[in-house]
């Protein structure tokens, strides 16, 4: 790093990439809770993460363009404004409309800061290639922290405490580089000379947004499952999902040793695909039998990230513009993802539910409870199915009271079990179709990766 | 060991990975952990040990709803959860298209069905199993569902046809 770097303004920077790029993912582990509390579908609910990755992918290389020609210094302070102010709003809304507004005003403020920053690092750590290192640590970083963080907060305090939170991360960030704008403003000099910009690698950003589609699904479908499946809590899930950041960090060491970007990308591509396979395959409803295909997913996502990261910015200038392009390719490929699979899983919900209603049907109908129990039970169960309409049924409470009578007591236990795991069989397959999906797209990255020249990658 | 060599070991590495997960959780039933599948109501199903009144009536009540549930092309499950309630029913029939008529007939075949079910089973005579017949064959729509949910009350009047026969015929004659 250079020796005369001001450190606050470094890490300044740094915090602007995690907390922007965090964003794109910290709302995962609230969504069942927005989607509760705002009384929404899991299709629309989905548009609060879509929203923010669309507007991202879009106004990615436009707000580089931007941050070139106003200055980055400028650009950056106000980008973080943008996305604290609507941070805001985010927090204040009470309707999914106003919220899903909110998060797109947010990414344009988000999209302006980041690629902001990565044109006023090379300046700050002077030397061009230690400020991608950054940008790209800081990145995964607030991408891996996010969920985790998210899903602390949704449980401990509200779903609207993510976004407030941000606010004074966000103006924290901002004061150091309000020092660059100031500068600008005083000098009229816009810093970096405004360079030809070069072809972007194409094939490098194919690859990374079809990774990101497959990552980006084996994330939001993994939370959904664990939280409106499985019915785990926030922190709970938090807790789960946090074993795909901790074997990113694990696998970013693995590709140290291994000079090869394209080996790197292959292999990563590989076991994203194979864990998202793992997902597809669970045999039983058991949160450690997630833990493989979250390992296998999280080093190989680590791999692949940095690795075509790396190649689509390699040896390009301006680096702005060119992150513009992994910025919009990768969240283009979140929103793809999102998009592709949201149809397939909530059809697929909405079959497996119908499946689990006559198998625990079947269940109570072949039970040895007696049958005036059974007609109360059957009632109750009925009247709370009529009350979770879409969604995968909680049946527990329709069971309290326990009966009395020991031997019967034992029987609508047993009854109670047994319905429980249709259910859990019903949610289980539900997602299996879709993370089947997600796995295809992982593989499926390994064509560009494949048809990319030796050279370049 | 070469850069190249390493190259190949990790892209080895990934791909034994993903195949020995994928092959372990394939191996363990992955692919058929599903809810299970409910029985063809066409098929007969045998009585378990059909002892007592109220064990004989539960095993008549399914063989009637599995009857019923074959002459209209639904689960056994979907039409025991269709004549739960009138709000359940009137759901069911307008899903299905069928009237009041054809849920009627539908349900007297599977109380026939049962009738024959329950002779099998030696649970009930082929003295009684006749006249029974009979009755069912003409038993008002909202009868015919109360025998179902309760097929209990039926067969106790059963046991009393045993004596006066006639009491079950007043009951449930037009």
């Amino acid at each position: 790093m250079n020796p005369d770097a001001p450190r606050p303004r470094v890490a300044a920077l740094a915090l602007a990439v995690g907390l922007v790029l965090a964003d794109s993912s910290i709302v995962v582990l609230a969504l069942p809770e927005i989607y509760r509390e705002l009384d929404t579908s899991v299709a629309g609910v989905t548009w609060v993460l879509v929203s923010f990755n669309l507007v991202m992918a879009l106004a990615a290389v436009p707000a580089a363009h931007l941050a070139r020609r106003v200055g980055p210094g400028r650009a950056a302070a106000v980008g973080l404004a943008i996305f604290a102010g609507a941070g805001l709003a985010c927090a204040a809304s009470e309707q999914l409309s106003t919220l899903i507004a909110a998060r797109s005003v947010q990414a344009i403020g988000g999209a302006l800061a980041i690629t902001a920053v990565l044109e006023l690092l090379p300046a700050t750590v002077g030397s061009e290639r230690r400020a991608v290192a950054i940008w790209a640590t800081a990145g995964a970083t607030g991408a891996a922290l996010g969920p985790a963080v998210g899903g602390v907060l949704t449980e401990l305090v509200s779903w609207q405490s993510i976004f407030l939170i941000q606010v004074p991360i966000a103006l924290a960030a901002a004061v150091p580089i309000f020092a660059v704008a100031k500068h600008e403003a005083a000098t009229g000099v816009i810093s970096t000379e405004l360079r030809q910009t070069g072809r972007p690698h194409v094939l490098a950003n194919v690859a990374l947004a079809m990774v990101s589609a497959a990552i980006a699904a084996a994330l939001f479908l993994l939370v959904l499952l664990l939280i409106e499946g499985w019915r785990l809590s926030p922190i709970g899930a938090a807790i789960v999902v946090s074993v795909m950041p901790l074997f990113a960090f694990v696998g970013s060491r693995f590709g140290r040793l291994v000079p090869s970007a394209r080996a790197r990308a292959a292999a990563g591509a590989i076991l994203v695909g194979g864990g998202l396979a793992g997902l597809a395959l669970l045999p039983h409803a058991e949160v450690a039998l997630t833990v493989p295909p979250q390992v296998l997913v999280g080093i190989g996502l680590a791999l692949v990230l940095s690795a075509l990261t790396e190649t689509a910015l390699g040896g390009r200038a301006p680096q702005a513009i060119h992150g513009g392009w992994t910025i919009s390719a990768r969240h283009a490929g979140v929103v793809i993802g999102l998009l592709a699979l949201t149809p397939i899983f909530t059809h697929d919900i909405a079959q497996q539910r119908h499946d689990a209603i006559d198998a625990g049907t079947a269940v109570i109908l072949d039970s040895h409870v007696p049958p005036l129990t059974k007609i109360d039970l059957a009632q109750r169960i009925e009247s709370r199915l009529e009350g979770e309409q879409g969604k995968v049924p909680t049946i527990g409470s329709a069971f309290d009271p326990l009966p009395s009578d020991p031997e019967e007591r034992d029987a609508v236990v047993q009854l109670r079990d047994e319905l429980q795991e249709q259910l859990n069989r019903a949610a289980t397959h539900a997602f299996s179709p879709s993370f089947g999906l997600a796995a295809l797209l992982g593989f499926l990255a390994l064509i560009p990766i494949g048809l990319a020249r030796k050279s370049e990658l | 060991m070469s850069a190249e060599r390493r190259a190949q070991v990790l892209i080895g590495g990934a791909i034994v990975a993903a195949v020995l997960l994928s092959g372990i959780y394939l191996a363990s039933g992955g692919s058929s952990y599903a809810p299970e599948k409910t029985q063809d109501p066409c098929k007969h199903r045998p009585w378990r040990n059909p002892e007592g009144l109220q064990q004989i009536a539960e095993q008549f009540s399914l063989s009637a709803l599995d009857g019923a549930a074959c002459e209209l092309g639904v689960s056994r499950e979907t039409l025991a959860r269709a004549l739960a309630t009138q709000a359940a029913r009137e759901r069911f029939t307008q899903r299905y298209g069928i009237d009041d008529a054809q849920l009627a007939k539908a349900i007297r075949a599977g109380l026939l069905r049962a009738v024959a079910d329950a002779e099998d089973a030696g649970a009930l005579s082929p003295l009684l199993a006749a006249p029974l017949r009979e009755t069912l064959r003409s038993i008002p729509l909202d009868q015919a569902i109360e025998l179902i949910n309760n097929a209990e009350s039926l067969l106790n009047n059963v046991e009393s046809f045993l004596g006066p026969a006639q009491g079950l015929l007043e009951q449930f004659l037009p």
